[in-house]
């Protein structure tokens, strides 16, 4: 790891602590991802080799990240010896949740483009369907995880999901607060089949996000969450969702009704709305797809070329 | 996480309009092919030709048991990696590092169930798992852990659309055929060269040529004319596949004969049927084989690059 000079912590990701860096020889700015490896009596972790070509295959996609390198580092310490893994990753100075904040606070509040939350989305829809048509899901998309290069427009995916292969616990690493307000009805409910359509809801919820600059969804906790998303879409009913009583941690709720979803979007042009609601369709069987979402009229104004 | 499915790299075909997107496994299968100059330096060394026999031996030792997609898999990994690091000290223990570790990593990726124990012992060599460890990382580095590779396999059902019946066993036979003939080339360094879509368009032909002639022309003619297939190319590719599926099992007893490997370990990649036709071929095959390595061993001594020993003394200390 002599190649590289840590610059400053930047973030706790799920799976570890990140990096801000800059490569000794280049100067490129790089973010190294430390994950520490199960030790195996078999050579490498199956798992590790298993998801870590999986993120270099999926990061052939420009709207994710860009896996650079992988280095491995074995350290012996006291007879003990202690393996980590640095992902290296290229460096994007910013992210979607810091460009909401500067366009809510700060010096010169404005609301985000209408153009540009289009593009954003258009690509954060083409990067969602790359790693579906590959079989992953993302599970945790949230603006946080989704970096920024500013001058180019380019929207990418960051932080995709490594499961197994490195010791993660269930909450986050530190005792940071895991987000929920992007998290879907069904995961909420304790649904253990859950699909794509995880990854769905939270890209609708991303989208209202950059509309209103404000998130969608607000909970601080799994129950508040729920209420949030009732009071807004109306109390599921098993007719919408056929099933949804019969989810783990299903309640009984207060019976809300659904409220305009137009109402809560203002400035969304209509095509946008309807796009949204079929992203926060209740029934997962129901809610678009990342790739049909791609053919919805709100895109028709979009110049897709040049993705 | 899933296992790696060669056929199905994970790279869908389907998400792509034919016309709009080129559909990425064409775009990224030069990136799990051996870089540059590697075909040329074997072919100009046979002493390298005679090292990446070897290690192929070896690894077809290693996994005859588990499917042939698996070796198939670790001999890509090999070739790749030979194609970085250059070919090593032609050592019976280097050779059987580099084999055992390509194997681990190919059984890892195809989630089989194995223990680095069990490659242990036979070859006289015995390498702790750290050992096997640094060799796999050695790997994972140089071929910057893109380890799903993309393979000929990735290829079939894409140029199988192009073949007009439509029936299921029509199609089970043709795509059977030409599984063998690709498993078959994968030894021989003259096909190396070639893209892995190359190489399925070409076997597929093959296939066709062999069990389907009165299909051949219009087959032929519709691959031709795919975009994304360099028809020259291909047509280069089909020449010399021809002469592979044909008397394609003479390399591959070379190989085998080179190592002392039992014949029957490679029939697992024959259907029955063909094994039977094929032991006529083997003693021939093994004359052959052995004047050969005989003309090696003779210009052994002088033919060797110094320069090349230092690439895998790195495994040592890294």
């Amino acid at each position: 790891m002599d190649k590289y000079e840590k610059l400053e912590k930047v973030g706790e990701g799920t799976y570890g602590k990140v990096y801000k860096a800059k490569d000794k020889a280049s100067g490129q700015l790089v973010a190294l991802k430390k994950t520490r490896l199960e030790m195996d009596e078999e050579g490498v972790p199956p798992t590790a080799l298993r998801e870590v070509s999986l993120l270099q295959m999926l990061s052939q996609s420009l709207y994710v990240v860009r896996l650079l390198c992988v280095e491995h580092v074995d350290t012996n310490k006291n007879g003990g010896s202690k393996a980590n893994l640095y992902l290296v990753f290229e460096y994007l100075d910013t992210d979607l949740k810091k460009f909401i904040d500067s366009h809510r606070k700060g010096p010169n509040p404005r609301p985000l483009p209408p153009s540009l939350i289009q593009s954003f989305l258009f690509q954060l829809c083409k990067g969602v369907a790359h790693c579906h048509s590959h079989g992953v899901l993302h599970r945790d998309l949230k603006p946080q995880n989704l970096l920024l290069d500013k001058e180019k427009g380019i929207l990418k995916i960051a932080d995709l999901g490594l499961g197994r292969a490195f010791t993660v616990p269930l909450k986050s690493y530190t005792h940071e607060i895991v987000t929920l307000w992007y998290r879907a009805p069904e995961v909420l409910l304790g649904s253990t089949h859950y699909s794509t359509a995880v990854d769905m809801w939270s890209v609708g919820c991303i989208f209202a996000e950059m509309v209103r600059r404000q998130a969608l969804f607000p909970g601080d906790s799994e129950f508040q969450q729920l209420l949030h998303i009732f009071r807004l879409l109306g109390t599921p009913t098993e007719k919408q969702w056929p099933g949804v009583t019969a989810l783990r941690d299903w309640h009984v709720y207060p019976q809300w009704e659904p409220q305009s979803l137009a109402r809560v979007v203002p400035s969304l042009s209509s095509d946008g709305v309807d796009l949204l609601s079929k992203m926060l369709k209740y029934d997962p069987a129901e809610r678009i797809s990342a790739k049909a979402a791609m053919d919805h009229p709100y895109f028709d104004s979009l110049d897709k070329s040049q993705f | 996480m899933m296992e790696f499915d060669l056929e199905n790299p994970l790279t869908n075909f389907n998400d792509f309009c034919p016309g709009t997107t080129i559909p990425s496994p064409f775009l990224v299968e030069s990136h799990h092919m051996p870089t540059g100059n590697y075909v040329n330096t074997l072919k100009a060394r046979e002493l390298d030709i005679s090292v990446r026999r070897r290690a192929i031996s070896l690894i077809s030792q290693l996994s005859y048991k588990f499917s042939p997609f698996l070796s198939y898999l670790a001999v890509n990994y090999l070739d790749r990696f030979l194609s970085i690091q250059g070919i090593p000290q032609p050592k019976t223990w280097v050779l059987r590092l580099l084999a055992i570790s390509c194997v681990s990593l190919a059984a890892k990726m195809k989630k089989t169930e194995f223990s680095l124990a069990h490659f242990q012992g036979d070859g006289g060599f015995i390498f702790d798992a750290q050992t096997i460890e640094r060799m796999e990382y050695l790997i994972l580095g140089a071929l910057k852990w893109r380890m799903r590779s993309i393979t000929p396999f990735s290829f079939i059902s894409f140029f199988i659309s192009f073949f007009k019946p439509k029936d299921p066993p029509l199609r089970q036979a043709l795509k059977a055929r030409a599984v063998e003939i690709i498993f078959k080339s994968q030894a021989d360094v003259k096909l190396l060269e070639f893209k892995p879509s190359i190489i399925t368009a070409s076997a597929l032909l093959s296939a066709s040529h062999e069990l389907f002639p009165l299909q051949f022309p219009c087959f032929r003619k519709a691959i031709s004319s795919c975009s994304y297939v360099n028809k020259e190319n291909m047509l280069e590719c089909y020449d010399l596949m021809q002469d592979i599926a044909k008397e394609g099992y003479e390399s591959i007893f070379n190989m085998v004969s080179i190592s002392n490997t039992p014949v029957n370990v490679l029939d697992q990649h024959f259907s029955s049927s063909e094994s039977e036709t094929t032991h006529g071929i083997v003693t021939t095959a093994t004359t052959i084989a052995l004047r050969t390595e005989g003309d090696i061993k003779r210009r052994k001594v002088n033919d060797y690059r110094k320069n090349q020993t230092v690439h895998l003394s790195q495994v040592q200390h890294c």
